[in-house]
């Protein structure tokens, strides 16, 4: 039986559909191709503070998923990191079974970042996008304006745009789905708002390949 | 003659809170009153969408309080609207003072309970004693165990409640997180199957100024006891109700639900699970694991417990050599030291001629999940009791013991 587990990390409010879009359209693309999958947001993290860190989770298996109720990912198998600061001060890596993958949304390469990765040993890849520039490279100045509003939480409220990966999620999904294969890139391509974005991420990932050992 | 139209039944893939929010669209509910608090706001926020979007056609008021809340919900009631309410933890107990006026006055409000932990300290994790404490004021009752039941609950509990014979309020209740945040495939009907078994909503005695009527006056002493026998004697004839609804939910839906327990590989068991909601998914798979390796071990899922299905219990518990309640509640200082679902079990069982032994668990408290290894070291308790011909100890806190 195989059984995997992807772990999101992203900050809350400014970058929490992203989020939640990588996890969700990875879901409804497992689903589609027949496997059990789960996706779903950190209980415990919501509701989700400006900048805070938020974790979203999902789960695939070729058989029916037996720890539905568990509300952490405990090994994670692939880690995804949405704003590239959050590589330093959260241990992310914890639980990871040695072959992991880690995706980075930065335009540092995978040689510069892996010194600030706790417990990288256990990776068998390190895979940086730099997705901000790729979906837009002002969508953070966009976002600038709402840090000022009181938006309390986005647990339940009406999402800004029902599209899904308009910005930097299409090419973190890009990475995703290309370095592990997780679900076929040809399910989840159609559902890809930002399609250039998602495009140009599969020709520009850095790639560092690792030989993981046990943690 | 009726005409053949094509059905508008779909299947979503939607967590509880937005199934509850559903369900109160498809029973085109009049009156929504809200107040935020985690985790069933999300169902309050689903309906303010779908009032705000011109799908539902409904009253939508903001209280200031769960208390407010409550409060509007009665008056609202009293007029005769389909009311909708709900809350989770400390939000259910600060509207305490308005469960009994609300039943006293038959009122078939309806409120959606998404479990959540009573502080202290604010704990965001589901445990059933929230609503499991108002369990005495005269609402009907009832855990679902995900979100599809979720949603099929509503519907026949606003049927039940409204019935004529019944007339009292519903508090249907689901786990916050387990079954309020974790997404399922849920049919939802056609609207055309609703309307059939959920008809328009008509208070017998609702206030309307050309039509005067007194409710809740202030009365005698003399006056209390032929009120509250009425509301005791509706609670028991809402037993035969409940059976009628569920069997004409299930002729019209598809979906047939025992309204009291659900047995699972219960045949030949000599140890079971006495539960009530969304565990009872994990509970399945650990069973499953445990039959395969010869375990005699079964589950006995309550799902309606108010009324009590006293005859029921007793019948279906009897069958077995021991019984562990799992409880997901705090009974501080109650029978077994443990939790409130002992107690009721153990009295439903007194006058059974084979009684099993009855062991109580705190497991899933605060909010935990009980994970499948909990459900094995459950079990060989029960399994050693069983053994033994007596318990240990009648109540166990799983997790901090060997």
């Amino acid at each position: 039986m195989s059984y995997t587990e992807l772990t999101v990390w992203t900050r809350g409010i400014i970058m929490d559909k992203e989020g939640r879009d990588i996890v969700n359209s990875i879901s409804a693309s497992a689903r589609i191709e027949g496997k059990y999958a789960q996706a779903m947001e950190n209980y415990v993290d919501n509701p989700d503070r400006t900048n805070a860190p938020t974790r979203k989770y999902f789960r695939v298996s070729d058989d029916v998923i037996e720890n539905e109720l568990t509300y952490e990912n405990e090994q994670p198998n692939i880690v995804v990191l949405v704003e590239g600061t959050m590589v330093k001060g959260w241990d992310y890596m914890r639980g990871m079974p040695p072959g992991g993958t880690l995706v980075i949304n930065t335009h540092y390469t995978p040689e510069y970042m892996i010194r600030f990765v706790p417990g990288a040993e256990r990776l068998a890849q390190l895979v940086c996008v730099d997705a901000a520039h790729l979906a837009d490279h002002k969508w953070l100045y966009y976002r600038l304006g709402e840090l000022g509003l009181d938006r309390l939480s986005t647990e339940g409220a009406a999402e800004r745009s029902k599209a899904i990966a308009p910005d930097i999620a299409a090419p973190l999904i890009a990475a995703v789905v290309k370095t592990t294969g997780i679900v076929k890139m040809e399910t989840i391509e159609p559902m890809i708002a930002n399609k250039r974005a998602f495009e140009m991420a599969l020709d520009q990932l850095h790639i560092m390949k690792l030989n993981p050992v046990a943690a | 003659m009726a005409t053949v139209t094509e059905s508008k039944k779909r299947t979503v893939r939607i967590n509880g809170c937005v199934a509850s929010a559903q369900a109160a669209k498809y029973a085109d509910v009049d009156v929504i009153t809200a107040y935020p608090i985690r985790p069933y706001t999300a169902t309050m926020m689903a309906l303010a969408q779908m009032v705000a979007n011109g799908e539902l056609d409904a009253e939508y008021i903001v209280a200031d309080s769960e208390h407010s809340q409550l409060s509007i919900a009665h008056g609202a009631a009293s007029s005769g609207a389909r009311v909708f309410t709900g809350s989770s933890g400390v939000g259910v107990q600060f509207a305490y003072e308005l469960y009994s006026p609300i039943s006293g006055s038959r009122m078939p409000v309806q409120m959606m309970i998404a479990d959540r932990t009573l502080d202290p300290p604010g704990d965001f994790g589901s445990e059933h004693t929230d609503a499991l404490s108002t369990r005495d004021m005269g609402w009907l009752m009832g855990w679902a165990c995900d979100a599809q039941e979720a949603f099929d609950n509503h519907l026949m509990a606003y049927r039940i409640g409204e019935d004529p014979r019944v007339l009292l309020p519903q508090m249907v209740c689901q786990d916050g997180f387990f079954v309020s945040h974790i997404t399922s495939d849920v049919e939802l009907p056609d609207p055309g199957q609703v309307n059939e078994f959920l008809p328009p909503y008509k208070h017998p005695y609702p206030l309307d100024p050309r039509h005067p009527v007194s409710h809740g006056p202030q009365i005698m002493p003399e006056q209390g006891p032929p009120l509250q026998l009425e509301r005791a004697r509706a609670m028991e004839d809402s037993m035969a109700v409940i059976e009628e609804v569920h069997d004409e939910f299930a002729n019209i839906f598809g979906r047939r639900y025992d309204p009291w327990v659900e047995e699972f590989m219960t045949d030949g068991a000599d140890v079971v699970f006495f539960m009530q909601g969304g565990h009872a998914v994990t509970a399945r798979f650990a069973i499953q694991h445990m039959r395969d390796r010869g375990v005699k071990v079964g589950l006995v899922r309550l799902r309606t417990i108010r009324p009590y299905p006293t005859d029921r219990v007793q019948e279906v518990l009897s069958k077995f050599k021991v019984v562990g309640v799992i409880e997901t509640n705090m009974g501080l200082g109650s029978v077994s030291s443990g939790g409130v679902l002992y107690a009721e079990a153990c009295a439903a069982l007194y006058e059974s001629q084979q009684r099993p032994l009855v062991v109580s668990f705190m497991a899933g408290m605060g909010g935990e999940a009980i994970v499948l290894k909990e459900f094995y070291w459950m079990t060989e308790k029960m399994t050693e009791a069983q053994k033994r011909g007596k318990i240990e100890k009648r109540t166990h806190w799983v997790g901090f013991e060997e």
